[in-house]
């Protein structure tokens, strides 16, 4: 199991993910508890969580199309919301709370314009806030994607998230080149 | 060596164990070095992968990459310290890509140790072995024992070190029984929070009924804080592989998950490829090592949800449904995931599974305590020089855990509070620091050991936004099932936010504790029964926060935004406008600076070569470079004053008619007396030495504080209308109840603490001993006094310092300052120590007097002994221990400066005061009122031997008190927040000068005389300086009053 964002997924058609995933449910079906990994799955695919991706899980795991809904809205993880390519989180865990974590969210909402659980308008980057990534020795952290970035300044965030948007044009580049 | 095939049966096990060990012995015969390198995710986030890269580059450049091998370890501890790595048994840290050319170089290609990238004591030696570094010292590795030794992706690293050699004992003796007697004699308590006996737990899921059982490993790990399950699963995933299946043949079970929070995608990929390595072995799945034992390990993920934490929380989430925890009985040893027995252990329980079962539960029972045994893992965090992962024997102090593992607090900042357990723990303060960390005793002081996550909180930490925050935490994480926890930490929330917003009421603090208990004693599960734990635990040892958010509408930390417009500005216990008058000097308009420098203190002259300057150690421009000058502005400040700046007073007949008493002439009366003045009282000030100015005359030497300065600020409280009647003392020439007979209304107690306390050692009735305040009075009041040729003072504080360089001045020969701890924690100011060492005073640190010895009765020396410093004392320091010989310090004058005290029955004539630690007065914090309802008292006769403007801003307190006693009302116009019109770019980048120190006369041209030390900056420097100030009240003064009329 990996966490990694599947670029193939990114680059299909949300037609062929559908089918990829209805292939992936069918392999789940009449497992005890596959609810929350599909949906796992389901997220990872599509970024979030499409309403025609849930009522699939639902019938092909023959549970209410209520129950698959309420587990989702539970759990945090889980956005019933399209989301930006990249997920920044910034912890609020005790340690990056003390070491300055609250002043690190100020600076990304400013930077960003948007506000917590909110998507850019380019659809680059969704801002979260998380509770301890267990970096703590490192505080105050944020992670964007997979990657944790430590003893994060204020004043150091626009680099970071440059770096993200680099990272996006020159696999761009490369892709059309 | 095939490793990679199944391995058929036990024997075949050892066999490979043995095999890959000698391999790694012959390792150096070959001329084969390692390289160990730190793959934590600490490391990976501070670039380790660069580095690897980068020296696998220099190996290949250098043609050494056939004899060096790379090891990829999981964390090795210290994670402020990387990226880290390990060469032979040389450990580096902080290593950069840049410096992998050094190490290939040197260390790799001609056996040089490179000494600029090893460990650094403080005291900049160079500690290059692990060995000897204090963070690894005092540990116990047993749950990390391969944690950084081994790569976690290479099974056969772990089988070299007995990796699954338990599970082989277990399987091939297959006698159940006997592992529930081991784990039983180890001790071994769950290492998941709540420390309930692991042996007790399997022997119910054992004897439970059924043929389908399931073990489960909550790798959940929520508590904000704590990474160690992380860092294990990370670092030696098979070690809780092998301790599950060993659980699993105990317990009768086939099936194991392992519950992962999914904020960890590293220790899922590791644990991932180590389920896949071991049932390549045969060590999973069916018929392992050949024994007939089956047994299958599946991973589930958390989603995000902190309650998942819970066990039935966590076992409903594994069976795809909304993780809502359900109360117990049954516990899921008996009906756990879908209705079977379920045995449900921590990560770090597990990881001690393979040792105990290999060495015995009396080998594991020998480290910890009685009620605890063994060792737990701790996340080292928040305010504190090395932070990082540390496994110790229970029952270590915390102090020791902070201070020798942790190195202790950096920047010089003061450690306040250890934050352990999590949202369910609580904050442990300086006087518990001797606090030994088991279960029992954690839980005594209302916090918990929880998983073993432990942040270390300076003074720069609010305990009152810690509280807001945990609960916010908990409300946020509640799952909702139930009421108490639901609604009952959002009413919680409720109130800490209306405190923390400068609206608390008086009665909060008791509303918070009531609902606390009731959340506790009514929640379904451990969420809700731990969450009001940090609330109760900061209000219990930090309540006077509490009392200060509501009543004074002040955040001494400097974090409530409402609470706060500048952090200098809070932090100042006079609450002086500090970037209002560092702004106005900016603009050369001093007039008006000193007048809004007085709105709060009256004292500015004096406290511009006194104060003890806290404003300068919260300020925010320390974080770019140094903090701005404040003192040093302030001295220029108040030189420009030509004539009297006082700000707004009010005048009022009534008040001018009330009779209200001042007693003692110290900067707390004065300053009561100046606040009342402003209110339109006329106070009368009785003063009993000769001269106004209390200490500021009688114990601050001139040298600091010329005397015309305070006579100057002294007549223009008298302008205001006060009257000071000097020789008039308490309970001689007159007394409490004679006032009162007169007809006097309220009266402020100002006299301070001015008796020196006796050394209470042999000898101490001998001729030529003197307390050291009644030495510095003489001299200072009268202008002589007998000093010997060799002086020892006895004493760390500001008067010790002060009399010991009195004495040099006055002729004494040597001077010694004999004190019984270290440097760090003496109480007088920095900046005088240094100063006296400069003069030629000598400082004998840890060293205690035992003894005056005498001849003729007459002082000839000072029997003293060294100490060494031990456990913490309740005052948060080491408390010193005597060690070694005692010798004798030759002497002939011996000045007592330990310490001061009040003679509160003399003073107060039959009138009846309530007394703290039966010395000092009682008063209400936010009034200064007594117990006596007319009566108010602040300074050093309330708090014991404290600073200037701690006095001020008492006196200031007890005027305002004394207003609403005689009025009813609160009139205290100046703490309003008064607007400030300077001029001010926010977008502009922050002027670059540096900190600037003020000018000292040379020492050869102090050593003899009394003139002043410290010299004015000129007009540029003082301008430039207050530029630099980073106006943290920008923007912040409309919002917000710090004060209301109520």
């Amino acid at each position: 199991m990996t966490t990694k964002p599947c670029t193939a997924c990114q680059e299909a058609s949300e037609q062929e993910r559908f089918s990829q995933f209805e292939d992936v449910l069918q392999e789940y079906a009449g497992q005890p508890g596959a609810l929350i990994p599909v949906l796992q799955i389901a997220q990872r695919m599509f970024g979030y969580l499409p309403e025609a991706a849930l009522k699939k899980v639902a019938t092909v795991l023959r549970k209410p199309y209520s129950e698959v809904a309420g587990v989702v809205g539970f759990y945090s993880y889980f956005s019933t919301v399209p989301r930006g390519k990249h997920l920044i989180q910034v912890c609020l865990g005790t340690a990056c709370y003390v070491r300055g974590g609250k002043e690190v969210l100020a600076a990304l909402k400013d930077s960003l314009r948007i506000e917590v659980g909110e998507t850019t308008a380019d659809r680059q980057f969704s801002l979260d806030v998380g509770r301890c990534f267990g970096a703590c020795g490192l505080a105050p952290v944020i992670m964007i994607d997979d990657d944790v970035h430590q003893r994060v300044r204020p004043a150091r965030i626009g680099r970071i998230l440059d770096e993200y948007r680099n990272k996006e044009a020159a696999a761009k580049s490369g892709g059309n080149g | 060596m095939d490793c990679n095939k199944r391995i058929a049966n036990v024997n075949a096990l050892g066999q490979l164990c043995d095999a890959l060990r000698a391999r790694q012995t012959d390792l150096p015969a070959e001329g084969r070095k390692l390289v160990r390198l730190c793959m934590g995710a600490s490391c990976i986030a501070s670039g380790a992968q660069r580095v690897r890269e980068a020296i696998e580059q220099e190996l290949a450049a250098h043609g050494l990459d056939r004899q060096v091998e790379i090891v990829e370890t999981g964390c090795m501890g210290p994670c402020s310290g990387g990226p880290v790595l390990v060469i032979g048994d040389v450990f580096y840290e902080q290593v950069q890509p840049e410096d992998a050319a050094d190490l290939v170089s040197e260390h790799l290609g001609k056996g040089k140790m490179v000494n600029r990238l090893t460990h650094r004591r403080p005291d900049g030696r160079s500690v290059p072995h692990a060995g000897d570094m204090d963070f690894f010292k005092r540990q116990t590795k047993i749950v990390l024992r391969n944690c950084g030794q081994i790569d976690p992706r290479r099974i056969e690293d772990y089988i070299a070190r007995d990796g699954y050699q338990a599970l082989a004992k277990v399987l091939s003796a297959d006698q159940p029984d006997q592992v529930l007697a081991e784990l039983k004699a180890s001790g071994l308590r769950g290492r998941g929070g709540a420390g309930f006996p692991t042996w007790r737990k399997w022997k119910f899921t054992r004897e439970a009924a059924g043929d389908v059982k399931f073990v489960v490993c909550n790798a959940d790990e929520g508590d904000p804080g704590a990474f160690m399950d992380r860092s294990v699963l990370e670092g030696d995933p098979h070690s809780i592989i092998e301790g599950m299946a060993i659980a699993a043949h105990t317990i009768g079970a086939a099936q194991g998950y392992v519950y992962v929070r999914a904020e960890y995608p590293l220790a899922v990929e590791r644990l991932t490829h180590a389920l896949g390595q071991a049932r390549e072995r045969g060590l999973l799945g069916k018929d392992v090592l050949g024994t007939g034992f089956d047994f299958e390990l599946e991973i589930r993920m958390g989603s995000g949800a902190f309650v998942c934490g819970e066990e039935t929380a966590l076992l409903r989430s594994i069976e795809g449904n909304r993780g809502e925890p359900r109360p117990r009985p049954p516990f899921p040893a008996q009906c756990g995931l879908w209705g079977k027995p379920t045995l449900l252990n921590n990560v770090e329980t597990y990881a001690n599974i393979a040792p105990i079962v290999l060495n015995g539960g009396e080998w594991y029972a020998s480290r910890g305590t009685d009620g605890s045994r063994g060792t737990k893992v701790f996340a080292l965090a928040g305010a504190i020089k090395n932070s990082g992962l540390v496994e110790v024997p229970i029952g270590m102090s915390l102090g020791d855990l902070i201070y020798d593992i942790g190195g202790g607090i950096p920047d010089e900042k003061q450690f306040k509070a250890a934050q352990i357990g999590g949202p369910s723990g609580g904050c442990i303060p300086p006087q518990h620091l001797n606090v030994p960390l088991d279960y029992e005793s954690l839980s005594e002081l209302g916090a918990i050991m929880g998983s073993g996550g432990l942040i270390v909180m300076n003074e720069d930490t609010c305990m009152v936004d810690v509280a807001r925050y945990f609960i916010e935490f908990v409300q946020e994480e509640s799952c909702g099932k139930c009421v108490p926890c639901r609604v009952g930490t959002k009413r919680m929330l409720e109130i800490l936010e209306r405190i923390c917003d400068g609206r608390g009421e008086e009665a909060d603090v008791e509303r918070l504790i009531e609902l606390g208990e009731i959340i506790k004693d009514t929640s379904l599960c451990g969420l809700g029964q731990t969450a009001p734990n940090p609330v109760l635990s900061t209000i219990r040892h930090f309540g006077n926060e509490y009392i200060e958010h509501i009543r004074d509408r002040r955040c001494r930390a400097g974090v409530c935004p409402s609470l706060v417009n500048a952090p200098c500005s809070s932090a100042c216990p006079a609450n002086v406008d500090i970037p209002g008058y560092v702004s106005l000097v900016a603009e050369r308009r001093y007039a008006e600076a000193l007048r809004l420098h007085r709105e709060r203190n009256p004292l500015a002259a004096v406290c511009s070569r006194v104060c003890f300057h806290t404003c300068e150690e919260k300020c925010r421009r320390a974080t770019i470079d140094a903090p701005v000058s404040i003192r040093g502005i302030k001295r220029f400040m108040a030189d420009q004053e030509v004539t009297f700046q006082v700000p707004a007073a009010r005048e009022n007949e009534q008040n001018a008619k009330r009779s209200v008493v001042v007693v003692g002439a110290g900067p707390a009366g004065l300053s009561c007396a100046y606040f009342l003045a402003r209110l339109g009282y006329q106070p009368k000030v009785y003063e009993a030495e000769p001269r106004p100015g209390g200490m500021l005359v009688q114990a601050i030497p001139a040298y600091r504080l010329p005397r015309e300065i305070v006579a100057r600020e002294v007549r223009m409280i008298e302008q205001l209308g006060v009257e000071i009647h000097t020789e008039m003392r308490l309970g001689s020439d007159f007394t409490l109840r004679s006032l009162r007979a007169e007809g006097c209304e309220a009266v402020f107690l100002g006299v301070g603490a001015p008796h020196g306390v006796s050394l209470g050692i042999t000898g101490d009735n001998a001729a030529g001993i003197t307390d050291a305040l009644s030495f510095l009075r003489t001299y200072n009041l009268r202008g002589s006094v007998p000093v010997g040729r060799q002086v020892v003072v006895i004493g760390g504080g500001n008067s010790a310092i002060d009399a010991a360089r009195t004495a040099l001045r006055l002729g004494a020969d040597r001077v010694t300052v004999v004190y019984r701890r270290s440097r760090e924690v003496m109480p007088a100011y920095r900046e005088e120590i240094d100063e006296a060492l400069a003069e030629g005073v000598e400082l004998r640190l840890l060293t205690a007097p035992v003894e005056i010895v005498t001849e003729n009765k007459a002082v000839a020396g000072v029997r003293c002994v060294p100490m060494q410093l031990g456990a913490f004392d309740r005052s948060g320091r080491r408390r010193p221990e005597r060690v070694g010989e005692a010798f004798v310090i030759p002497a002939d004058h011996v000045l007592a400066a330990i310490g001061q005290s009040l003679d509160l029955k003399s003073l107060s004539d039959g009138v009846q005061l309530a007394r703290r630690n039966n010395v000092f007065i009682d008063v209400d914090h936010a009034t200064g009122q007594t117990s006596q309802k007319w009566i108010f008292a602040g300074g050093d006769a309330v708090t014991g031997p404290s600073s200037v403007v701690e006095a001020v801003a008492a006196g200031e307190r007890a005027a305002r008190g004394i207003d609403m006693y005689l009025t009813g009302d609160d009139h205290a116009f100046w703490r309003d927040t008064r607007p400030v019109d300077t001029y001010f770019d926010p977008e502009a980048e922050p002027v670059e000068t540096s900190r600037e120190k003020l000018r000292l006369i040379p020492v050869e041209r102090r050593r003899h005389n009394f003139d002043e030390v410290e010299q004015p900056w000129q007009e540029a420097i003082a301008i430039r300086q207050a530029k630099r100030c980073l106006r943290c009240d920008y923007g912040r003064r409309e919002c917000e009053g710090t004060y209301e009329v109520s």
